[in-house]
């Protein structure tokens, strides 16, 4: 804490810069703060004081020596524990300090005191952060008696500290400190401005006399609105010379300034009330003011006002003509924003006069030599005046910026300076922005090129906007100076008119592409932003990157913004908030243009191969999927390859630098990041295996031409090439699929087998067949088996077969196995029914039907099809079954909802949801957050600074807190390292980051697959058993949570089939339980258990349970939150949990819910049982 | 808003912090951001030369000055530009009192001062006083401008 370099902020306190001035009771208080006793030296203090002093004061000592004597004890104990007493130099502690304020306050008429305060005593008090209350009764003295002002200015200092650290609703004692008349203290930091101008000290008075009363902001107001009146309206100043005017003013018209400059500094943090006529009043009196702070304060109100009612404020405002003078810079951009407000409202659209003369003057602002103020000025015409996104807004701020012209009105030539006369000339906008960009890239300032990187970026966004909105005329091959020229045409016509500036609507084609076209002015600029990513600093890159992304329009080639990225992505200095806020600009650029969505998939994919360990794995996967249920049906081929190409290219070779900007190379240096590739390869593969029917659009169920049954006669080489022929989409994936399943590693093997088996079941014939073979062969080992003793040293468990998949294929074969002998077992049936002349029985019906469900149960294990037009049988089957009359089953999913949704998933309705990811999103594409960074977790600990926070432990972070923060900063950091199974249950278990058209299933299902699962005890339950019988989003407990994201068909009533799990813990009625381990509380809402204790579970929030004991505990309490895996539920209680992988993922999650409650039931020899 | 300015010194370590509507326990995140952004990036930085940084909507503007270096975060209209002109006050107004670029333990001497300069300019998250003569005449508690 305390260095002992010598020159820390320890040494501030302990050293006494001037040890000559102690005085006598000063240094025994400093020095020996444990002899000089308080209790001897106060009250020979308080003694003489009270006796002398009016009551009131008396009042307030009294206060204070409860204070402090309250503060004493609560203070040293503190002391102790934080203030090693290594030094020699004892170091002044802060109750030493504010004892010794204490003391001096009673003695604040002495000089000798006064200069204790100023010299001594406060500024040391200073290095503590913050000061607390029990401080306030001494201060407030100080305030009514002392006059020196610089002791005065101190005590504002210090009340205004004690308010920002508190709020001014006070705090809760701790330690029991009274707390002293809090809402004098509000008023005088609320007028801060006017207590510390000093101007009027009556003021302070008042408002400490009133503050004892029950007040209100309304006095405040009052007070406020009273010193104005007295201002009253300043005599006129000379014209445009402000500051120097005031110089040579008389003495009252100073003073008038400022007061108003305090009293409008004090408005200005006042909450706004458009209601009251007042503020409009003095805050236009405020812009006229020669007090620089009071016209910025002025028209910051104002402009805040006309954002509410800008038809007031325009009526209100006179002519605004000398305010571009101002020299404030802020005061200016106040200025853009009122011109932009007030030139766009509507309810000004009858004074077109009005609006186009604050349109001039926003104009004229694109000239300042302030950078802010142009770059303001620049996003208030290009439509962007808050984070609320108007589309229609942004597209007219592009059709502005590339139509208007800046034509300074006649008025300003009396005042010409030199630099305006140049630019006499009409000037389109479009070239002047242009200009001003490309000289703000030459900067060598980073703050400059960030915000025109940003400016950039926000150009991107309105043009995007215009095209999205498909306005027709903007040609950006046009000439610039047409419009120029014909509004000079018409200008000559009706020159009389006001009007400066004009829309001309006239499009001259055919212009040469010189650099005078839009075109041609965009192409310089972004040349110029191209050269801005050598620059030095992270995060000016990352802006301009986003300018690129944002500029990059869907017909552009973009190897250039590829190469760029993949070069960029390449350095390791980038963070990983960074990477994923430009991963999130793609999401917000798709959501602009869908046209661009393979665009944008090739440069996530560069992200994917660059950084994998950087970015956050599930948005870069909701990414691939929006993507491509937006692209266009053809554009869905290259969209499904653009993701998966990962998977085609070399692994990252360790080490190797070469060929770093290759776009085609995999890099990925370290373990963290190699595993986090592999992740995202893994859910590649599984995004490829559950989309690849979506893009080819090739279903089972819809096949519109069912090939013929000589297809599947064929031998293999023919069947390919006939598939390939049939679905090149399909065929690719399969290709790829099948190329993971044997050489990828052994969790992308796994993966890869599994998306080839939905593939099977989903898609048709030939496909079906290719990969039954495919599957078959990988099974048996093929000639691998042969060589299995030589692959025997790469540690893998071998299994059954030379692949080291056969335990896992063998279900899936099964299935297809099962399906295809049933085709068959039809197919006789219906020759012998056709050869016999039969018709069908009911009985036989029944059986055919029986057997269809049965299939569609088995099938329904390994994906989702719909169940109402899936036919495991074959096409030929669906009239049969349709003659049977199926008993009413409840089925919650109407299947053309499914391909309906398929056809409009890009719609909003994917973009108001829930999940994590999507939250990431949205609060991206509102411009929300400004929470704090996450920071790893070697610099978590708290920093070494003295401030008064962390010695004095009042709102220091407990360990207990700070261990959670690193917990999270961890977690969320990269996708891997979220280990936590607390974690994975409570929040990550609707295994959101899949990415699959299909991740619905109704959850009526669960109970069939329950009853079908013995069909394959073996192998399942094992840890990290590769069968998922149970996806992980339908065995969440906040699956209602997920649900809308997940599973569209939501609406359509499944959520009344909430899996029987759920039910058991959020339907309400309760369960039974005993608690498995002890568990002691750890906050007020939570309750302490025994192991062993019988618990009753209401419901599951996040990660706990609601559980109420039979009897109270020790501490008495009956009810409250415990970790859910702390009690066990009573019907299951062999606590086998299943773990699925999840790919993807590195969770592993424990369901317990499907644990194995047979074994219970049924003795572990019947398999089968029904359904909890 | 100004969310927050933060003076720090070479090893790191906080010498004054101000936080405006920051709730509390971000306030350790942003400490350790921030000083972990000055630990990676202002080595051999010039002397009042400016940084820009930014995390979600919000900006960082940060430089050295002598020994201390200092930060200010801010969002909304207190972009990056807007940064740069607030701590170009706070520079100068630091220099002011100091009379050179600070060492730390001039930095120190001039404690009380520095925390009043600060005080008047920024205000409850809000630029106020950029002007240096001013902001001298009111940490004197003397109007700001003089008759």
């Amino acid at each position: 804490m305390a260095d002992s370099s010598g020159t820390t902020l320890m040494d501030l306190i302990t050293a006494d810069p001037t040890p000559t001035q102690k005085s006598s009771s000063a240094s025994s208080a400093v020095a020996s703060p444990a002899s000089a006793s308080p209790a001897s030296g106060l009250p020979t203090a308080l003694g003489k004081v009270v006796g002398e002093k009016k009551s009131k004061r008396a009042a307030l000592m009294q206060i204070q020596n409860d204070t402090f004597s309250a503060a004493k004890n609560a203070l040293n104990p503190v002391r102790a524990n934080l203030m090693p007493q290594k030094q020699k130099k004892k170091p002044v502690s802060y109750s030493q300090l504010a004892r010794r304020i204490h003391e001096l306050a009673a003695t604040s008429d002495q000089r000798s005191s006064q200069r204790q305060l100023v010299q001594h005593v406060f500024p040391k008090l200073a290095v503590y952060n913050s000061v607390d209350p029990s401080l306030a009764p001494s201060l407030l003295m100080l305030n009514q008696q002392c006059e020196d002002r610089t002791v005065l200015r101190y005590v504002y200092y210090y009340l205004a500290r004690i308010l920002s650290d508190n709020g001014s609703q006070g705090l809760t004692t701790g330690g029991g400190i009274p707390t002293p008349n809090w809402d004098a203290l509000a008023d005088i930091d609320a007028v801060g401005g006017v207590t510390r101008a000093d101007v009027v000290p009556r003021i302070v008075e008042q408002l400490t006399a009133e503050a004892t009363n029950a007040d209100s902001e309304c006095e405040l107001y009052e007070i406020v609105f009273g010193i104005l009146e007295k201002v009253g309206t300043p005599p006129k100043r000379k014209k445009g010379i402000l500051g120097v005017g005031a110089k040579g003013g008389d003495k009252e018209s100073i003073i008038r300034t400022n007061l108003q400059f305090a009293a409008l500094s004090a408005l200005r943090r006042l909450p706004i009330d458009p209601g009251n006529p007042a503020f409009l009043h003095y805050a236009i009196l405020g812009i006229s003011s020669s007090d620089p702070v009071a016209v910025r304060h002025g028209l910051g109100i104002v402009s805040e006002l006309a954002t509410r009612d800008p038809y007031a404020v325009a009526m209100a405002l006179g002519a605004l003509l000398d305010v571009l003078h101002l020299h404030d810079v802020l005061a200016r951009v106040s200025l853009a924003r009122l011109c932009c407000t007030i030139s766009r409202a509507r309810s000004l659209d009858e004074r077109s006069d009005i609006r186009s003369q604050f349109n001039s003057v926003l104009y004229q602002l694109l000239l300042d030599p302030s950078e802010k103020v142009c770059f303001e000025a620049i996003l208030c015409v290009l439509g962007k005046y808050d984070n609320s996104e108007r589309t229609e807004e942004r597209a007219s701020g592009w059709y502005r910026l590339t139509r208007e012209i800046l034509k300074l009105p006649d008025a300003s030539s009396k005042e010409s300076s030199k630099d305006k006369s140049k630019n006499k000339r009409p000037q389109p906008l479009i070239k002047l922005v242009m200009r001003r960009l490309e000289s703000s890239f030459r900067s060598f300032s980073r703050p400059v090129l960030h915000a025109a990187a940003r400016v950039v970026q926000e150009m991107g966004k309105s043009r995007a906007a215009a095209f999205a909105l498909g306005m027709q005329d903007i040609d950006e091959g046009t000439h610039i100076n047409t419009f120029a020229e014909a509004s000079d045409l018409n200008d000559s016509d009706e020159s009389t008119h006001p009007e400066s500036v004009r829309r001309t609507s006239s499009i001259s084609n055919n212009a040469s592409a010189g650099r005078d076209t839009i075109a041609g002015l965009l192409a310089s600029l972004m040349e110029v932003v191209r050269t801005t990513v050598a620059c030095e600093c992270v995060y000016v890159r990352a802006m301009v990157i986003k300018a690129l992304i944002w500029m990059q329009s869907p017909v552009d080639s973009f190897d250039e913004l590829e190469s760029i990225i993949a070069s960029e992505l390449s350095d390791p200095a980038w963070p990983a908030a960074l990477l994923n806020d430009v991963l999130l600009t793609l999401h917000a650029r798709f959501k602009a243009s869908p046209d661009m969505a393979v665009t944008l998939l090739e440069i996530a994919r560069i992200f994917a191969t660059k950084v994998p360990g950087k970015v956050d794995a599930d948005v870069l996967q909701l990414l691939w999927k929006t993507c491509l249920v937006g692209a266009v049906p053809d554009g869905k081929h290259k969209a499904l390859e653009a993701v998966t190409i990962v998977l085609d290219l070399p692994p990252p070779q360790p080490g190797s630098m070469l060929g770093f900007t290759s776009v085609d190379r995999v890099s990925a240096s370290d373990p963290k990041s190699a595993l986090a590739l592999q992740k995202l390869v893994q859910a590649a593969v599984w995004f490829l295996g559950e989309n690849a029917n979506y893009a080819a659009s090739e279903y089972a169920w819809e096949s519109s031409t069912p090939p013929g049954t000589a297809l599947m006669m064929l031998d293999a080489d023919k069947m390919v090439a006939a598939a390939s022929s049939r679905n090149p989409t399909l065929a690719s994936a399969l290709t790829r699929l099948q190329r993971c399943a044997f050489n990828g590693s052994w969790e992308i093997r796994i993966i890869a087998a599994q998306a080839l088996t939905t593939m099977a079941i989903r898609s048709g014939e030939p496909f079906r067949l290719q990969i039954y073979e495919f599957l078959h062969t990988l099974a048996q080992g093929g000639l691998q088996s042969q060589f299995s003793d030589i692959h025997l040293s790469n540690g893998e468990d071998q299994g059954a077969s030379g692949t080291g998949l056969g335990v896992l294929l063998s279900p899936m074969i099964k299935v297809l196995d099962e399906m295809y002998k049933a085709q068959d077992d039809l197919i006789k049936e219906i020759r012998n029914h056709d050869n016999a002349k039969k018709e069908w029985t009911d009985d036989e019906l029944k059986k055919l039907y029986e057997t269809h469900e049965r299939l569609l149960d088995l099938v329904s294990l390994f994906c989702y099809v719909p169940r109402t037009k899936y036919l495991p049988l074959g096409p030929i089957s669906g009239k049969l079954i349709d003659i049977y009359p199926a008993p009413a089953e409840p089925d919650g999913l109407d299947d053309d909802l499914v391909n309906a949704w398929a056809a409009n998933l890009g719609d909003d309705g994917l973009w108001g949801n829930n999940a994590p990811a999507m939250n990431r999103v949205n609060e991206f594409l509102a411009g929300a957050g400004t929470d704090a960074p996450e920071v790893d977790e070697e610099n978590m600990i708290s920093r070494p600074s003295v401030s008064y926070d962390d010695m004095w432990a009042k709102t220091l972070l407990e360990p207990s807190e700070m261990e959670e923060d690193d917990a999270r900063s961890l977690g969320s950091s990269s996708p891997d390292s979220t280990g936590s199974v607390e974690t994975s249950i409570s929040s990550h278990f609707g295994g959101m980051g899949y990415p699959s058209l299909f991740s619905s299933r109704p959850s009526s299902q669960t109970t069939d697959k329950a009853t079908s699962r013995g069909s394959g005890p073996s192998t399942y339950g094992g840890y990290g058993s590769p069968i998922r019988e149970e996806p992980p989003p339908y065995s969440s407990p906040d699956r209602q949570r997920y649900e809308s994201f997940e599973n569209p068909l939501a609406g359509n009533g499944s959520q009344s089939f909430g899996s029987p799990d759920d039910e058991r813990v959020s339907s309400g009625n309760p369960q039974f339980g005993s608690a498995l381990y002890d568990f002691t509380a750890g906050g007020d809402d939570e309750l302490s258990l025994t192991a062993g204790e019988e618990v009753e579970i209401e419901y599951e929030v996040d990660g706990w349970f609601y559980v109420k004991k039979k009897r109270p505990g020790r501490d008495g309490k009956m009810a409250g939150l415990v970790p859910v895996l702390y009690p066990s539920m009573k019907r299951f209680t062999n606590h086998h949990a299943s773990v699925v992988c999840h790919p993807g993922f590195s969770r592993l999650k424990m369901v317990a819910n499907i644990s194995v409650a047979e074994e219970v039931e049924g003795g572990g020899g019947g398999r089968r049982y029904a359904p909890p | 808003m100004i969310l927050a300015v933060l003076f720090a010194n070479v090893e790191g370590n906080i010498l004054i912090e101000r936080f405006h509507g920051v709730p509390a326990e971000e306030r350790l995140h942003w400490r350790s951001f921030l000083v972990k952004l000055g630990a990676d990036n202002l080595k051999g930085a010039k002397n009042e030369e400016l940084l820009v940084a930014c995390h979600k909507s919000v900006y960082i503007v940060y430089t050295v000055l002598g020994d201390v270096s200092i930060y200010v975060v801010g969002k909304d209209e207190y972009d990056e530009l807007a940064l740069s002109e607030v701590i170009f006050v706070i520079t100068s107004a630091v220099k002011d009192v100091c009379g050179k670029a600070p060492t730390e333990r001039l930095f120190l001497d001039k404690y009380g001062r520095i925390c009043l300069c600060l005080d008047e300019i920024v205000w409850k998250g809000y630029l106020e006083n950029t002007e240096k003569d001013r902001i001298k005449r009111l940490i004197r508690l003397k109007p700001p401008t003089e008759f």
